[in-house]
């Protein structure tokens, strides 16, 4: 049942006042009544009252002008203005001012009345939509901050930048200006981020803490918000460091979902700033549930990808061991074939069959022990583990102590080498080196056709020392000019019939020259050759 | 008699000339292919008996290669792998390859097999005693090698029908792995258990109206299989 609707009258017929104040309070409203306008706008000031009728002329006031200064007082008082029959112009001209309505004195009782209800009728209304749209727009400010917050944060799925911006978007949209998040890790709550705080306070908080000590680890472990008004005079040690800067009052706030804690927002208000209203602890709780959405999300993206991550590498365990296998039992298969070939009684071979079997068995075993030594170079190298030892060399120098396996390699080429003679000398592992300039010239004499040129350049930029191979062969596509440098990679180009590579030649040349601190790439398009680079930093 | 003409593909030439020299030494008469496509054009353009199939190719890989002759011809297929894991092997045998051999192998392995591949091509020694075995749709005639399911013919390949007629000549009775596997393929076959499986799946494939409850071919866990008439 709602309080008694109050009412005050203004008149200077002092009977008048008294015979009406016993009429309505008859009828259960509580009335005041002052005789000059004076007394009734200071006791408008007093209070508020749900109605007045103003007499339109008072000894003290014109009535439309005092009418214009009660709804200036109380804009939704509802005002009956009492007329003499003379006065009529006035009423109707206060009624533009924003009287309810006017009456003619002598009063009809019941038409008062009348008056009053309808009065007190359209004002309840006026305040009840008043109210509903306070509130609609207060919850479309807590959405449109929610969505704001959800938008921010749901950007990434990078779990410290979702801190960091949730935190900066509570204090733009509440104006909280210090925050912090604990997230739930590894059976503890680990500070993941601040607002707001000096990187003296920060490094003061503390890092971790036990997931059921102190305010922090109740809010977590019962998911409820707790709201500390004397925070200055608590005695919770991990939230001493915050108590500086004048501050007044506490508010945790649990991140949740699904009833299921990962952690916990805090914040603290200063004494200038706000103070933690109902209103506001619903917003934070709610932004606490995006900011929960979005942790989780990021949590779950980073198990997935680092699941994932471990397929991946699985699968390439699986495959490298598969290109393995098919490398190893190729050449043995030859040779295992060719010696079971000599050996079967039901079969004599011809003499040079018989040599072709041996010859098989000879070279493959080459191949199988060139394939054995490519493998324990790139474990070496994948494992970090391949010894260099440095000296000062002229790239010339190394060409010329691998001259002899070039030329040999280069019989149905020609070889071109073009190195200047003001070549600074470069700190590098001689042999190492060398067997990349040979890997080069072997890729280039199987990708490119008898009797076409192979030229070998090397030029300094001052930083580093540039060294190139470069063929005229069928070349290379574009998307397989990073791919060509993985280990196992088989180019479809090599020349029909020729025994296929190890797979790892180039795998082997990336990782001696970023041993050194250098980069191999290679500039070609198809059928215009192929320009294998690599460079070595001068230190 | 004419020469058996066989078709080795291997995208080492190391490889198919150690095949070719002993084949050819042995009476055969010798194809090559270095990759799948030419594979493919050779048993399209020429009468073939045999092939022997690496699988690791570039272009067409043995594998492709393998289907793609299944679906219009029963020319057995050896398949010679370099993987050597037990997942590569069933998966060559259920595309419808009728022996598999890991690098490296023996010479005289490889001929047993090759033997094998052209034992189930059928003589008249094999062929059994009845001429006919009839049951519940299933009709094998043995002298013309004709299979039919409800009057519907089923082409088979030579290691399928070899396995049908073993187990219909002997229905009724359980016939152990070792058994099929010894009468079927041959004594040194006898722990290759996974072909008896994947054969009998493939035969189950095509003559059972559901494969997954079968009406013809029974197995009898951890002993073997039978073709019950009752």
């Amino acid at each position: 049942m709602k309080g008694r609707e109050s009412i005050l009258v203004v008149d200077d017929d002092l009977d008048f006042l008294k015979i009406i104040k016993l009429i309505l309070e008859n009828k259960g409203y509580e009335v005041d009544t002052a005789p000059s306008a004076n007394e009734g706008i200071s006791r408008l000031k007093e209070r508020f009252y749900n109605a007045t009728i103003l007499d339109i002329s008072l000894p003290d006031a014109d009535g439309t002008e005092l009418l214009t200064k009660f709804l200036e007082i109380h804009p939704d008082i509802i005002a009956i203005m009492l007329t003499g029959h003379s006065s009529v112009q006035n009423a109707v001209q206060s009624l533009n001012r924003g009287a309810f309505a006017y009456l003619e004195k002598p009063l009809d009782t019941e038409t008062l009345l009348s008056v009053i209800n309808r009065g007190l009728e359209k004002q309840r209304l006026v305040l009840e939509n008043r109210s509903l749209m306070e509130e609609l727009e207060q919850r479309n400010k807590v959405t449109n901050t929610l969505l704001s917050v959800s938008q921010a944060v749901s950007e990434s799925l990078d779990l410290q930048q979702i801190v960091d911006s949730s935190l900066e978007k509570v204090a733009y949209y509440t104006g909280i200006r210090i925050s912090f998040i604990y997230l739930y890790e590894n059976d503890r709550l680990v500070l993941k981020g601040t607002h707001g705080l000096s990187r003296n306070q920060v490094a003061q908080m503390e890092k971790e803490i036990q997931k059921d000590s102190g305010f922090i680890g109740r809010i977590f472990k019962q998911v409820k918000p707790i709201i500390i008004d004397d925070f200055m005079n608590s005695t919770d040690t991990s939230l001493e460091p915050l108590k500086k800067k004048g501050c007044q009052s506490f508010g945790g706030i649990p991140l949740s979902i699904l009833g299921e804690s990962i952690g916990v927002m805090g914040v603290v208000t200063s004494t200038t700033g706000h103070e933690m209203t109902d209103n506001n602890i619903e917003l934070l709780t709610g932004i606490g549930r995006e900011i929960t959405i979005a942790v989780r999300n990021a949590q779950l993206y980073e198990a997935a990808s680092s699941a994932k991550a471990l397929q991946e590498l699985d699968n390439m365990r699986t495959e490298f061991l598969a290109n393995v296998s098919h490398e190893l039992r190729t050449p043995l298969a030859v040779i295992k074939g060719s010696a079971n070939s000599l050996l079967q009684p039901d079969v004599i071979f011809d003499e040079s069959t018989r040599q072709y079997f041996l010859q098989s068995i000879d070279k493959d075993a080459d191949t199988l022990t060139r394939l054995v030594d490519d493998l324990l170079m790139m474990s070496r190298l994948e494992a970090e583990a391949l010894e260099v030892k440095r000296k000062p060399y002229k790239i010339e120098e190394v060409v010329e102590a691998i001259r002899d396996r070039l030329d040999n390699l280069t019989v149905k080429h020609q070889l071109q080498i073009s190195i200047p003679n003001d070549m600074p000398s470069v700190n590098i592992d001689d042999i190492r080196i060398g067997q990349v300039l040979t890997n080069l010239v072997e890729n280039a004499v199987k990708f490119s056709d008898d009797n076409t040129t192979i030229l070998i350049e090397a030029e300094s930029n001052g930083k580093e020392i540039i060294v190139s191979v470069s063929d005229q062969g069928s070349g290379i596509p574009p998307e397989l000019h990073m791919k060509i440098f993985e280990r196992f990679f088989q180019g479809n180009g090599s020349k029909a019939g020729r025994r296929k590579g190890t797979g790892l030649g180039l795998a082997i040349c990336r990782g001696i020259v970023e041993t050194h601190g250098g980069k191999i790439w290679v500039e070609s398009q198809p059928n215009k050759g192929a320009r294998f680079n690599f460079s070595l930093p001068l230190n | 008699m004419d020469k058996k003409r066989i078709l080795v593909v291997d995208d080492d030439t190391a490889i198919l000339r150690l095949l070719s020299t002993n084949l050819k030494a042995r009476g055969y008469e010798v194809i090559t292919a270095t990759d799948g496509e030419e594979a493919l054009e050779a048993v399209q353009k020429e009468y073939i008996d045999l092939i022997i199939l690496d699988i690791m190719m570039p272009k067409v890989d043995g594998v492709q290669v393998c289907r793609h002759i299944r679906e219009w011809s029963d020319i057995p297929i050896i398949i010679l792998s370099a993987r050597g894991d037990e997942n590569d092997k069933v998966k060559c045998l259920e595309l419808g390859a009728d022996d598999y051999l890991t690098k490296p192998f023996g010479i005289a392995e490889l001929m047993a097999r090759i033997n094998t591949a052209f034992r189930h091509r059928g003589d008249a020694s094999v062929a059994p005693a009845q001429s006919s075995f009839t049951y519940d749709g299933l009709e094998i005639n043995f002298a013309k090698r004709r299979v039919t399911v409800k009057g519907k013919e089923i082409t088979l390949t030579p290691t399928e029908y070899s396995l049908l007629q073993q187990l219909a000549v002997n229905s009724d009775k359980v016939l152990t792995h070792s058994m099929l596997l010894h009468s079927v393929w041959g004594t040194e076959y006898s722990s290759e258990k996974e072909y008896l499986r994947v054969f009998v799946g493939r035969l189950r494939r095509k003559l059972e109206p559901d494969p997954k409850n079968p009406r013809y071919i029974h197995t009898i866990p951890g002993v073997g299989y039978h073709l019950a008439t009752s």
